[in-house]
């Protein structure tokens, strides 16, 4: 009886030591500096992608959108994309869950320009915590150099702005963006940052196993930093790959089907090593 | 005098401007075949402005002009493919000129 409850103690005391990583919804694609125009895998996952770990079920999203506008004087075009959607399963290290897929035609990532990704998920219910989660996320594609709408808000809920091209970022170069929710700032707001540690593998829909670095602490796995007075971050990259950035709770929706919605604001760039 | 004086400080200032204005950005052009006979190429600069007006040029095999244009107001130009090899000019004035090679345009 006594080893019964020493082992149970045991477990409990194990499970609490496992990181607390944060859920970011992901919207992947290996190559978004593009030379020109071609047909464009895009995978959507809602994970923990610092560890690789627990991929929750995504629902059909609610929207899932393409801004594209060529030069800062051009029109700007809004593709639907919510059409091209397949369910797919992917496999984290610790589990598989339910996810999306779409494959964009050459024709629509023809033309040079800003290509602004946009989803806007289904709430999802998090069990253990009884509340929704859902994080309108934007992540940039650009074909030729040629600049368009990166620095234009795309009218969402919540959403953020950046300040540097989030296409054409080096290793060690700072980025900066600020946070809306309703077209405001919002100040002092609580983000998590978190490193696309285990590279996605587009065609098995799944997690590499091999990690490309190793945090020394628990708090590493997922930083904290906050908006200043504007609504303003700036993060500095320390490495090459993808880095996802979430303003928790930063949407003016806060209830979703009589229960507390954390509408969450994330945004994922991409840094490469000179 | 005097007069002479400023009215050189003032040329070397715009000198000294539009130096600064043509390293500043880069020249874009890209073309495809749309698959119907015709060509579309579309061009711009690197800090976002338009093309609009750009000269372009296309060029045959022995390098004569057989078409000339200029980019629309959505900085476009689209010609009927030329039979053979061709290259293609976006020509926006010294140091910002592309030729494209016509084999490198495709659908």
């Amino acid at each position: 009886m006594k080893m019964k409850v020493v082992f149970l103690n045991l477990l409990l005391v194990v499970a609490m030591a496992v990181p607390a990583s944060a859920h970011f919804q992901m919207i992947y694609t290996p190559e978004i500096a593009k030379t020109k125009g071609a047909e464009t895998d895009l995978k959507l996952v809602f994970t923990h992608p610092y560890e690789a770990g627990h991929t929750m079920k995504m629902g059909m999203p609610e929207e899932f959108f393409m801004l594209h506008q060529k030069g800062e004087e051009g029109k700007t075009k809004k593709y639907d994309l919510k059409k091209l959607l397949k369910p797919i399963t992917w496999t984290s290290l610790t589990n598989s869950g339910e996810a999306y897929e779409a494959k964009l035609p050459k024709k629509i990532v023809r033309s040079m320009g800003d290509y602004t990704l946009v989803l806007v998920p289904a709430p999802y219910y998090e069990g253990e915590e009884e509340i929704y989660i859902q994080q309108i996320t934007k992540t940039y594609m650009n074909v030729g150099g040629l600049p368009g709408n990166w620095a234009a808000p795309a009218g969402l809920k919540t959403e953020w702005i950046p300040l540097v091209k989030p296409y054409a970022m080096w290793t060690g170069m700072t980025f900066k963006a600020q946070l809306l929710s309703d077209g405001k700032p919002v100040p002092n707001a609580d983000v998590e940052v978190e490193y696309m540690n285990h590279e996605p593998d587009m065609k098995n829909n799944a997690f590499k196993k091999e990690a490309k670095s190793e945090a020394p602490h628990d708090a590493f796995v997922t930083m904290g930093v906050k908006t200043d007075a504007q609504g303003y971050v700036t993060f500095a990259i320390p490495k090459a790959g993808w880095w996802g950035f979430c303003a928790l709770g930063s949407g003016p929706d806060k209830e979703f089907k009589g229960k507390e919605l954390s509408q969450d604001a994330v945004i994922w760039i991409k840094a490469v090593d000179m | 005098m005097k007069n002479i004086i400023a009215k050189i400080v003032v040329v070397a200032g715009l000198i000294v401007l539009s130096a600064t204005a043509a390293l500043a950005h880069s020249p874009l052009c890209s073309c495809f075949d749309n698959g119907d006979g015709t060509v579309l190429c579309e061009g711009g600069f690197s800090d976002g402005s338009s093309a609009s007006g750009v000269k372009i040029y296309v060029r045959g095999d022995s390098g004569a002009v057989i078409l000339k244009g200029a980019m629309n107001e959505n900085s476009e130009f689209e010609f009927n493919k030329p039979a053979g090899h061709y290259t293609v000019t976006f020509d926006g004035g010294e140091g910002h000129s592309i030729e494209i090679d016509g084999s490198d345009i495709v659908e």
